[in-house]
């Protein structure tokens, strides 16, 4: 079977920023891989090569063995990308919005409705999906998104920041979601976070990234025996420090 | 004084003023198109009136009496008080439609002044009673609906106010006919012709400045707002083809400015109803009767003019928009592309796209803008080569910017295509933002 991700020397340059530099990691499918990094490492910049959005400069991306140059429109129809700053449609309710959504993925009507009250489930909003996503809290349209992602059960689910802008409770129900939709539905997730409590309870395995190159890469227990750490917050400060 | 006003205008003012866009947009446009307007229609007044006293008379002498000489000799000393009319005269000629064509060919010009049989018999007896008038026959062609069109019309009313004051107040007066096609139209006067049909065809250039104005403006916000409200990122990652987006969104913004237009003409019309109800049934003139509507295939071709020149605005405005970050750069941004709107659409309600020097013509019809009311004018006359061309030239140019928009949403550059103005470079290789 193929790897979820495959990237291979990724390099990313604006201008004269060198966001990627030689970036190489894989994520195996039916795992949750994390990538974490100080601000400015290239973790959005990786995430959204592999979406699709942005082309490398040089190196190889691919997604179950599919060409992120050659082959984005088939990735795209096995991906769900949650940006870390995304939105919703001003004058469309939350249901609204799902309905949209799901009508690019779903073969029929029947699964478009199954997926969008799953995505309703998902969000825990209740009858307030009904109402125009303006008048919706920043964790309310965080949570409306999440679902949006998750409700299409992709083979990859890349989430940047899942749980941003969310509280204790809803950020704990969102992981709780991510970890039930992997172990039922084999999704893969490749998420990059801040929230290294999150990332710790949360990845099977983890990447450290700094200066668009990759730092450090295993399992939380792993990275935190190898540098000799109490938790992946110590250990990050150390790799970075060190890198 | 309400507390922290002061600071708080002050901070606004600073970010408005250091906002080169809003500078360009708001103060730099208006105040190059504005000057460029002016001279444009200083241009037009001047011509019109230059035209009108240079203009080049036939005079038909059916009379051949003594005083068809004595006012053929009153009008060619006019020179004298600024009338630089050129007098070609004729004599004897009965003027059949044929006649007057030939004529008009034969000394290209537009005008023909007739002295009918009985003219100085009428004049000699106007003096014993009163009641008799002798009158001069005049010919004048319709060529376009600018406004000065009429100036060479009332030329012929000066002329006989003129001798009429030198010799016997209400002696002479005129009937007037109007070459229209190729056709005389024996009572209509060219002056109340091209008056209302300057009133009806002004419509449309206001129309197409409205709607154009509508759609870009929708078009371009709703790019930016998918930017702005940060729902572009994930639209791009959907399983959809990407021209999809950029067709949803031409499309859309050009039902809504449709909408908004026919809400616009509505009012437009109801307005210039109301103006025309106002004006005395003796001077009504049916412009369907006298050949001045459009046909139906006339209306096809304005309807295709309108629709490609809306995509190719509607297009330009994507691609704008799409190098700028929110709604406000938008907007500034598409507010480049208004003195193109602007310019044609005012500027040839003053001016006859046909009288115009080859260059300022060919200005004219580069902008892609200024073909709806050429076609406006055009349709009216019949001229369908000119609508034509017209719709060949913008499709062209609709292709190109279309061809250009399709590889902007095709590729990265959608989401990372900046224009910085720091010396106005178009800067490509740059993330939507600074998160790498």
């Amino acid at each position: 079977m193929s790897l979820a991700v495959e990237a291979s020397e990724v390099v990313k340059v604006f201008g004269s920023i060198r966001a990627l530099d030689g970036l190489s990691f894989v994520v195996k499918p039916g795992e949750i891989y994390g990538l974490i990094g100080p601000n400015g490492a290239g973790k959005t910049t990786a995430l959204r090569i592999i979406s699709t959005l942005l082309l490398p400069t040089a190196g190889t991306v691919k997604v179950f063995g599919l060409d992120v140059v050659q082959k984005a429109g088939e990735i795209r129809k096995i991906i769900s990308y949650l940006p870390e700053e995304a939105g919703a449609y001003r004058y469309l309710s939350g249901w609204e919005y799902l309905e949209f959504m799901v009508k690019f993925n779903a073969k029929d009507r029947d699964e478009a409705r199954a997926m969008v009250r799953e995505a309703a489930e998902i969000s825990g909003l209740g009858e307030r999906l009904k109402d125009k996503t303006k008048t919706y809290s920043k964790g309310m349209k965080r949570r409306l998104l999440v679902a949006r992602a998750l409700m299409l059960k992709p083979k990859l689910a890349i989430l940047d920041e899942p749980t941003s802008g969310l509280d204790i409770i809803h950020a704990y129900h969102v992981r709780e979601i991510i970890k039930k939709y992997v172990r039922e539905h084999g999704v893969t997730v490749l998420l990059s976070s801040h929230n290294m409590l999150e990332v710790e309870h949360l990845c099977n395995r983890v990447a450290l990234i700094n200066k668009g190159r990759l730092v450090a890469e295993g399992a939380p227990q792993e990275l935190k025996e190898k540098f000799e750490c109490s938790n992946l917050e110590e250990v990050f400060a150390k790799v970075v420090k060190i890198a | 004084m309400l507390k922290g006003f002061g600071n708080f205008l002050l901070k606004e003012l600073k970010e408005l003023a250091r906002d080169p866009k809003i500078l360009l947009g708001m103060i730099v446009v208006p105040l190059v198109m504005f000057p460029v307007l002016g001279g444009i229609m200083g241009y037009a007044v001047q011509t019109a009136q230059e035209q009108a006293i240079k203009a080049a008379l036939i005079i038909v002498d059916n009379d051949c009496g003594n005083w068809s000489s004595s006012f053929i000799s009153f009008i060619e000393s006019l020179g004298d008080v600024g009338f630089n009319l050129t007098v070609y005269k004729e004599n004897e000629v009965e003027l059949t439609s044929e006649k007057v064509l030939e004529l008009l060919a034969k000394y290209n010009t537009t005008q023909i002044l007739e002295i009918p049989r009985g003219f100085s018999e009428n004049v000699t007896a106007h003096f014993n009673y009163p009641n008799v008038k002798a009158y001069v026959r005049f010919y004048g062609v319709l060529r376009g609906t600018s406004v000065f069109e009429s100036v060479s019309a009332s030329v012929v009313d000066a002329l006989i106010s003129m001798f009429n004051r030198r010799y016997a107040p209400d002696v002479l007066d005129s009937k007037k006919a109007t070459v229209i096609k190729g056709e005389i139209k024996h009572g209509v006067d060219p002056a109340a012709v091209s008056g209302l049909l300057m009133s009806q065809s002004i419509a449309m250039p206001i129309t197409v400045l409205i709607l154009l104005m509508y759609a870009v403006q929708i078009a371009a916000t709703s790019v930016a707002m998918e930017k702005e409200e940060k729902t572009l990122e994930t639209l791009l990652t959907l399983p959809m083809d990407r021209l999809a987006i950029l067709w949803g969104k031409l499309s859309s913004s050009i039902i809504v400015a449709a909408i908004g237009a026919v809400a616009y003409m509505a009012g437009y019309s109801y307005m210039l109803s109301s103006v025309m109800a106002g004006i005395p049934e003796g001077l009504n003139l049916d412009l369907a009767a006298l050949g001045l509507v459009p046909s139906v295939f006339g209306y096809l071709l304005l309807g295709l003019t309108l629709f490609v020149t809306m995509l190719s605005a509607l297009a330009l405005a994507v691609i704008m928009s799409a190098f700028a970050e929110d709604i406000r750069s938008a907007q500034s941004f598409v507010s480049y592309i208004y003195p193109l709107v602007f310019l044609p659409s005012i500027a040839l309600i003053y001016l006859d796209v046909n009288t115009m020097p080859f260059a300022l013509k060919l200005v004219f019809y580069a902008i892609p803008f200024s073909h709806p009311v050429i076609a406006s004018k055009a349709v009216i006359m019949g001229d369908y080569w000119t609508v034509i061309f017209g719709i060949v030239y913008v499709s062209a140019f609709t292709l190109v910017v279309m061809y250009a928009a399709s590889r902007l949403f095709a590729t990265e550059k959608i989401l990372t295509a900046k224009l910085k103005f720091k010396g106005l470079k178009i800067r490509r290789e740059k993330p939507a933002e600074e998160s790498y």
